[in-house]
């Protein structure tokens, strides 16, 4: 019954993250951007557009310049996230690649600086006046969210241990549709309820930042509008031949 | 003319870290708001004269309309995640502390309508997502706030996903315009455009006289005649100015540079009744249609005029519309000239010649200006001058060292991409906003306070009409001298060398003795 | 900012805009002007009349009111170069001479980036 509820739960989790992502990207892709407004300097070729772009996602370039607590507490949660997702492929994969299994205890590591990172912002919403100002319940919902998930995760590993395996063979079973009972822990069954929030919750929230970025016209676009011609079909109404 | 409310003393406030964070103070700033435009100045741009009776309904059909037709709002709307990085960045919340002057906050305004009426989580759990319906008291706090916004783009520089503000308040004034809330300065301006061509309603005869009478005063001071002429069939290069520089000061003395400079490359030129003005108010109430209309102006008075090249005078948002859109909302202009950049600068016009040595000359003419540069915010970020990125930042500085012997910079969080607005920008510029205007220019004057006292620094120079105005309205308050703004080519024309003139003879002439006796 | 909405004197009522422009410039006497001046904390001298006039005649002829260079010239022809220089108009109208003297002359305000 609780490994039929769960499969049922993740295969709708997945379908509205991926679909409600797939959607919005579209949205995004097909709304035109009439006018040239990249925020200059720019790079002036598409290469370095792509590498505007690298810096931002993966150093937060322009986060940087403004704020440098913000900066680094939101760099160490990313990072640390993204490590730590890297880390759970070994309950998708089998076997497990050998760079997966090497990363396990920077993964933990990180565990622990996600969580770290996460508190810190939580800290600055509550502690800074001006960014107390601007939030809203569900940005204290999301950092709650986040925070209890790593906490939830971690507790597998150091307070009450779960079994792994079987934890596995249930996520090999979904996605080969050949379902393998999950175990009944507690913190186990918390944690997985949590990260199934957090993929239904992706599409609808300003969790759409991560796909948003991609789609910045003032991070995106290069500064050529001497040099190449800007112009968006269909936009604009024909121009008036006085 | 609004007062500056009497609890802030410039004067007193000059001294300080141009970007002090202030103390938030709710509400600062909720009674400052534009004239609101009359029934005619509404129309002459295609919007209702006054509020529309289903003006809440219109205003959400628009922001549809929009969000359809503009990716940037779109995903500026969905992406905040309230980081709080731009909190911080805004002149205008430097100078008043009103949180909704903190560009996310500004943002929320026309955000929470968007979560209300076109998001899943706005519609059901508003209350959580910080959706909210668009009422008249909503109304009135974006015509105050989003007429608090210069569309400077500061905030853009530091927000991890780009977010431009300038784009949000774009949409929320095409927004209020099209329910008939238009802002009087604007608008009437724009109606001006459309009737008489320029901004200030300089009519054709009014700029000949005024043209002549300057050629008169050049040929006075230098002997030589140097010309600046109007509707010049065949000329190869069209100029467009903004129309502050037929009529204002320290606009018109960069008028004057560049005619000197002009006459000294030996270029045919011309200005034209027709697209007398480079300003493009269409940009500041976010109004495609309107920018378009003004935009194909200059299309048309180039191609009337049969010119091969077009070269803008210093206005800062003309600059972003001329580089940026001009080709988009006016192109193609496949009949100028290939070999030279469309549109050109005059800055890059004049450095060309600099660089070529082409020009000569006495910068000691200049010596009584000790300067500094003020980088308009649309130069600075939203266009570029030459081939490199941030030619911007580096052009006009060329040519200042080139005519001055005094040159400093201020503080560099101060300047180039992180330049603060004058405060009177995208729109702004109306005496009853003068406490707005003031107070936004804080961080800004005590940057300029900062290298006065550091380096006897007397003079700012700018390459935009709106700053130009703005300064020499807003220097005295905080107890500098009202002519301590100055245009960058009025520093040209004090110090070039035309030859044959006056200046040039005199100048070698006290130049001459130490070769002769060599 | 005047709260009125026009100017009355002898028995003349003229309409004028939320920063006290004439609405219709040809109700314009020269007591209407002592009048305006006085809500700008103006008193009209001799001075000031001289720039008014030649405001008005301007306008008349060129539908604009002059550039400030063109006004400075100007007046330095009439009074010479110490009473016709910049900073002197702006002792006489300390908001500006272009916007306040326009304002008195019963002209239309200069709009842009002026």
């Amino acid at each position: 019954m609780l490994t039929a509820i769960f499969a049922i739960l993740f295969y709708l989790a997945a379908a509205i993250l991926l679909v409600g992502l797939a959607l919005r990207i579209r949205l995004y892709a097909k709304t035109p951007a009439p006018l040239k407004i990249p925020t200059t300097p720019a790079p002036i070729t598409r290469g370095g557009v792509v590498l505007r772009m690298a810096r931002e996602v993966t150093l937060f370039e322009s986060l940087f310049k403004s704020n440098k607590w913000t900066w680094a507490f939101g760099w160490v949660f990313h990072v640390s996230l993204a490590v730590v997702l890297f880390r759970h492929l070994r309950y998708f994969l089998q076997p497990v690649p050998e760079i997966v299994a090497i990363m396990q205890p920077v993964g933990v590591l990180a565990g622990f600086s996600m969580v770290a990172g996460l508190l810190a912002l939580w800290g600055r919403r509550l502690v800074v006046e001006r960014v107390r100002y601007i939030t809203g319940p569900s940005d204290h919902l999301m950092l709650a969210l986040l925070v209890m998930i790593g906490i939830s995760g971690l507790s597998m590993k150091f307070v009450a241990h779960t079994d792994i395996v079987a934890v596995k063979a249930f996520f090999l079973g979904l996605m080969y549709f050949d379902w393998k009972p999950l175990p009944s822990d507690i913190n186990l069954l918390v944690h997985l309820s949590l990260v199934l929030t957090l993929m239904i919750v992706f599409p609808f929230s300003k969790l759409l930042h991560a796909p948003g970025v991609f789609f910045s016209p003032t991070r995106n676009q290069a500064d050529d509008s001497r040099e190449r011609r800007y112009a968006p079909r269909g936009l604009l109404k024909p121009q008036a031949k006085a | 003319m609004a007062a500056v409310s009497s609890d802030f003393k410039p004067k007193e406030r000059v001294v300080g870290d141009p970007i002090e964070i202030p103390q938030i103070a709710c509400g600062a700033m909720a009674e400052s708001k534009p004239f609101v435009a009359k029934a005619d100045h509404n129309e002459k741009l295609g919007f209702p004269g006054e509020l529309v009776e289903d003006w809440h309904d219109k205003a959400i059909f628009r922001l549809g309309e929009l969000l359809e037709n503009n990716r940037a709002l779109r995903v500026y709307l969905d992406s905040c995640v309230k980081c709080g990085a731009c909190t911080d960045k805004c002149h205008y919340f430097m100078g008043t502390g009103d949180p909704k002057n903190m560009p996310v906050a500004r943002q929320d305004l026309l955000r929470k309508v968007y979560r209300r009426h076109f998001t899943w989580a706005g519609k059901v759990v508003p209350w959580l997502v910080g959706a909210e319906d668009l009422t008249k008291e909503v109304l009135d706090d974006w015509y105050s706030y989003f007429h608090q916004c210069s569309q400077c783009r500061r905030c853009s520089v530091f927000c991890p996903y780009g977010i431009d503000t300038a784009e949000i308040s774009m949409a929320a004034r095409d927004i209020m315009d099209t329910i008939g809330v238009g802002q009087k300065y604007c608008n009437e301006i724009i109606g001006k455009v459309f009737n008489i061509g320029n901004n200030l309603g300089l009519p054709p005869k009014a700029l000949k006289n005024t043209l002549e009478g300057l050629e008169e005063e050049i040929e006075e001071e230098t002997g030589v005649p140097v010309k600046l002429p109007l509707d010049v069939q065949g000329a190869d290069i069209l100029l467009v100015t903004p129309s502050a520089d037929f009529f204002a000061s320290p606009h018109m003395e960069g008028l004057i540079g560049y005619a000197k400079v002009l006459h000294e490359a030996g270029v045919s030129w011309t200005l034209s009744t027709y697209a007398s003005e480079a300003a493009n108010f269409g940009m500041f109430v976010g109004s495609q249609e309107n920018m378009q209309k003004v935009a194909q102006r200059i299309a048309k008075a180039a191609r009337d005029l049969g010119v091969k090249r077009l070269v803008f005078g210093e206005c800062g948002h003309a600059w972003r519309v001329a580089y940026s859109f001009l080709d988009t909302l006016a192109g193609p202009f496949d009949f100028l000239d290939p070999n030279y950049p469309v549109p050109q600068h005059i800055c890059e016009f004049t450095n060309d010649l600099i660089e070529k040595g082409k020009l000569r000359f006495d910068r000691s003419k200049n010596d009584e200006f000790r300067l500094t540069f003020h980088d308009s915010c649309n130069v600075a970020r939203a266009s570029r001058m030459g081939d490199k990125p941030g030619g911007q930042f580096e052009i006009p500085r060329a040519i200042l060292r080139a005519t001055c012997n005094h040159f400093f910079d201020m503080a560099p969080e101060t300047i180039h991409e992180k330049t603060l607005c004058c405060g009177g920008g995208g729109g702004l510029l109306t005496d009853e906003l003068m406490d707005v205007r003031v107070k936004g220019a804080q961080p800004r004057m005590r940057a300029l306070k900062e290298v006065a006292d550091e380096h006897g620094v007397t003079h700012m120079a700018a390459i935009c009409a709106i700053c130009k105005a703005q300064f020499s309205k807003i220097l005295p308050q905080y107890g500098f001298e009202m002519d301590g703004i100055v245009s960058v080519h009025q520093m040209v024309s004090n110090a070039i060398l035309l030859t044959g003139s006056t200046q040039a003879e005199e100048f070698d002439a006290q130049h001459r003795p130490a070769d002769a006796t060599a | 900012m005047s709260t009125m909405t026009a100017y009355e004197i002898n028995g003349l009522v003229a309409e004028h805009d939320e920063e006290g422009y004439l609405k219709d410039i040809g109700q314009w006497t020269p007591e209407l002007a002592e009048l305006i001046a006085k809500s700008e904390q103006i008193d009209m001298t001799p001075d000031h009349w001289e720039v008014v006039n030649f405001l008005r005649e301007y306008y008349e002829e060129y539908q604009i009111a002059p550039a400030v260079r063109i006004l400075v010239k100007e007046m330095t022809k009439k009074f010479g170069k110490e009473k016709g220089d910049q900073k002197a108009l702006y002792a006489l109208f300390p908001y500006g001479p272009a916007k306040q003297a326009c304002k008195i002359a019963g002209l239309p305000k200069p709009t842009g980036c002026v």
